[in-house]
């Protein structure tokens, strides 16, 4: 059980690192926000089930269990809402998209209003 | 101003006690039978404050529609069995453009239609979208009776907005629409 345990942070490790290369590869600040999520979903999830399972199996205390799982829930509810967020701001406020970017029909309505 | 109706203030109120009872961790006291009284008293009283003030924004459409069974499972199956599948295939493509790069970069912001309705529907949709890597949820817009949905895509689909729908969606739509409609 210790192996799975291990195996889930070592995915969610993974994941971080290549979130966190992609933020620094890609061209433009959407294209960096779409990696990032990278690290807000397995790079968080990994770790927060690898607890679930730790605290069940080698502390036995079954409700920092459950306060895991109500955490997950929180997180998958509100870390979309923050990104969506983020994302309309930088683009209402007129953060230039990069030059690879092959359709834009977001611009096009707004330019129509 | 809207008015709270009584299902909607007693579905917030369930909702909250509940959430009181998980993070407390009275839910597995109460199990073990030794829950303590007073944390239990308090958390209603809270409960009670919280929701008359909240209903009116939890709460805008049918109060009880989680709480039939059925629906409830088939949200538990689709947030861990139906988006789980697609946040493992998303995860891997965008580790792989991270990772890779000979791979070529396509963004593009794409309009996609939706036959969905219902403002939870929606939202969670939008939610699903953004927090698959490689696609966020810009923007909501109805037009001619039509919802649709602005997307920011890693690897856009230039010509044809169904087609793109399609890849961004995957069997999300079809799912959600089951759980809510």
């Amino acid at each position: 059980m210790r192996i799975v345990i291990d195996i889930l942070i070592g995915i969610s490790i993974l994941f971080a690192i290549a979130g966190v290369v992609g933020i620094i590869r890609m061209p433009d600040a959407y294209s960096r926000m779409q990696s990032s999520t990278n690290v807000t979903t397995f790079g968080v999830l990994g770790v927060l089930i690898a607890g679930i399972l730790y605290s069940i199996i080698y502390l036995g205390d079954i409700s920092m269990a459950v306060k895991l799982g109500v955490l997950i829930v929180f997180y998958l509810i509100t870390s979309p809402i923050a990104g969506h967020a983020i994302a309309r701001a930088a683009y209402r406020s007129k953060v230039p998209a990069s030059e690879k970017t092959i359709v834009d029909k977001y611009g096009e309505d707004l330019e129509d209003e | 101003m809207k008015k709270i109706t009584p299902a909607a203030f007693f579905s917030t109120l369930i909702v909250c006690y509940l959430f009181w009872l998980l993070i407390t961790g009275q839910i597995v006291s109460i199990f073990t039978g030794d829950a303590s009284w007073q944390i239990l008293v308090a958390g209603g009283v809270v409960s009670i404050l919280v929701s008359l003030f909240a209903a009116r924004f939890f709460i805008h459409e049918k109060a009880f529609r989680l709480f039939n069974p059925v629906r409830f499972f088939l949200l538990l199956f689709y947030v861990i069995i139906i988006f789980g599948w697609e946040l493992i295939k998303a995860n891997v493509s965008m580790a792989i453009r991270a990772f890779c790069p000979t791979k070529k970069l396509k963004p593009g912001f794409v309009k996609i239609p939706t036959k969905l309705k219902s403002e939870y529907a929606l939202s969670m949709l939008a939610n699903s979208i953004t927090l698959t890597p490689g696609t966020i949820t810009m923007d909501i817009v109805e037009q001619d009776g039509e919802n649709y949905l602005y997307v920011h895509c890693i690897d856009a689909e230039a010509e044809d907005m169904e087609k793109a729908g399609e890849e961004v969606k995957g069997a999300m739509e079809k799912w959600i629409r089951r759980i809510w409609e």
